[in-house]
């Protein structure tokens, strides 16, 4: 059920719901190394999306060379969504068409920015675990897995960071002009408004690509 | 004379020209080639490294000493490192003297450390924690017995960088009366044995034996918890419980 479009209105407020303004981020903390036994781990929060992030390998893929890409390593996600995660507790089940795409997603991106040739044979798997979930999935998974990767010490071509960008729907007066972009959408946006997931390198590069979502 | 490097690297950070320097570990090209600058491609101090021919190169390197940046007053045949400061994935884990980076391999002989991961009826899976220096002298089935109070002389432990499979077979457990081995009466998930790698076995486990007096069991607890102490040959006890448990123990030296 969509909230009443003034809501979005901006010319009356100048403020979204959480109180930012259209171009503002919410609080964003991360740490490095916070899980000793793995080879490279981060803990991302994006507002109120919580993400941590554990890289293990580059090593040995499992099965011995049975996946197809021998000359470079291959980079095996796994998203865990925690029961806890979002406002009503509910299983996320393993083959959530959402997880499977957000996992093939993250794949393809970090397959393109790490230096995966200097690894053949090899896999190397990001865990992540959303353990608070409000908005901005693929972004917060995203950069947390950025980090980890640096903290493994995995060469790359760049960093990778992501945001999610949205867009408010015209109040209805007319002319389209009252529609806002919104800058990193929360849980209760995302379910209301148009949004993309943009996806780029840092200094060095240039776009790394987008994946996106709407509603 | 170009920029000096940044004290602090990230992967994507341009570090130099690619026309003053070469790029060194841990640094790459940037992708795009109208511009022709050298990245890092770890977190790290970057290092310009003497100049060797006539290029300067620039590596971020992985090692933690050498993260100082060097200033270089002639940077014309040099080359650009990015040590990481972090751990390297292949190197991530500093917390023996003992660990060597370099993969510590078993061999026909060496004696090992080995924890055991499951007990089956045909054998025991175990996986190997540490390598001994000088493998048992004449090979597995001879050597001699520990008579100081080292450790008879197979020289220093090697912690592996990662475990290695490895399976003690049932009729490998003991030299004597190997057919009527029970392997759940000489061995328990968690314990740490000493055995001696008898060949490289299969395709993924080395094969191991105990079948001798100073191998076994060397390290056991309890179905309570406790570390037990041996008592026989065949016996361990908890001091807490005084509860004995059966072991194919090690000959404590």
């Amino acid at each position: 059920m969509p909230l009443p479009p003034s809501i979005y209105h901006l010319s009356s407020s100048h403020l979204r719901l959480d109180g930012r303004r259209w171009n503002e981020l919410r609080r964003l903390t991360a740490q490095i190394s916070t899980q000793a036994s793995a080879d490279g781990s981060s803990y991302l929060e994006m507002g109120n999306t919580k993400v941590l992030c554990t890289v293990t390998g580059p090593s040995e893929g499992k099965g011995g060379g049975r996946r197809g890409d021998e000359d470079s390593m291959s980079v095996d996600v796994r998203v865990n969504v925690a029961g806890f995660a979002g406002m009503d507790r509910k299983r996320v089940g393993r083959g959530d068409r959402r997880i499977t795409e957000l996992q093939n997603t993250i794949s393809s991106a970090f397959s393109s920015t790490l230096f995966t040739h200097l690894y053949p044979h090899s896999t190397i798997s990001l865990q992540i675990h959303i353990l608070s979930l409000d908005g901005s999935l693929l972004a917060a998974s995203l950069n947390a897995a950025t980090l980890a990767l640096i903290d493994a010490g995995v060469p790359m071509r760049d960093y990778l960071v992501a945001c999610t960008a949205g867009l408010t729907p015209p109040s209805g007066r007319g002319d389209g002009d009252d529609m806002d972009p919104l800058l990193d959408l929360n849980g209760s946006e995302e379910t209301e408004v148009p949004f993309l997931t943009v996806g780029t390198g840092g200094a060095g590069g240039g776009d790394v690509g987008g994946g996106g979502g709407w509603v | 004379m170009s920029a000096p490097l940044p004290p602090l690297a990230y992967p994507g950070l341009p570090l130099g020209p690619s026309s003053l320097y070469t790029p060194g570990p841990g640094t790459h090209l940037s992708p795009s080639p109208s511009s022709t600058h050298i990245h890092a491609s770890l977190a790290g101090r970057p290092i310009l490294l003497p100049p060797s021919n006539k290029t300067s190169t620039l590596t971020p390197s992985t090692n933690n000493k050498a993260t100082k940046p060097t200033p270089s007053p002639n940077n014309r045949g040099g080359a650009i490192s990015v040590p990481s400061i972090l751990p390297s994935a292949t190197h991530a884990r500093p917390t023996s003297k003992n660990i060597s980076n370099k993969n510590v391999l078993p061999e026909v002989g060496s004696v090992v450390l080995a924890r055991v991961l499951r007990v089956r009826g045909r054998g025991v899976d175990v996986g190997i924690l540490v390598v001994y220096d000088k493998p048992i002298e004449g090979g597995p089935g001879g050597g001699k017995e520990g008579k100081d109070g080292g450790n008879a002389g197979w020289g220093e432990g090697n912690v592996c960088g990662e475990e290695w499979q490895g399976v003690i077979r049932r009729e490998d457990v003991r030299a004597t009366e190997r057919d009527g081995v029970v392997c759940a009466e000489g061995f328990r998930v968690g314990d740490v044995v000493r055995g001696v790698v008898i060949s490289l076995g299969d395709q993924s486990n080395y094969y191991l034996t105990t079948g001798k007096n100073e191998l076994g069991v060397v390290m056991a607890k309890s179905e309570a918890g406790n570390t037990m102490v041996p008592i026989s040959w065949r016996e361990f006890r908890d001091p807490v419980t005084g509860a004995t448990e059966s072991r194919k123990v090690a000959k404590p030296f």
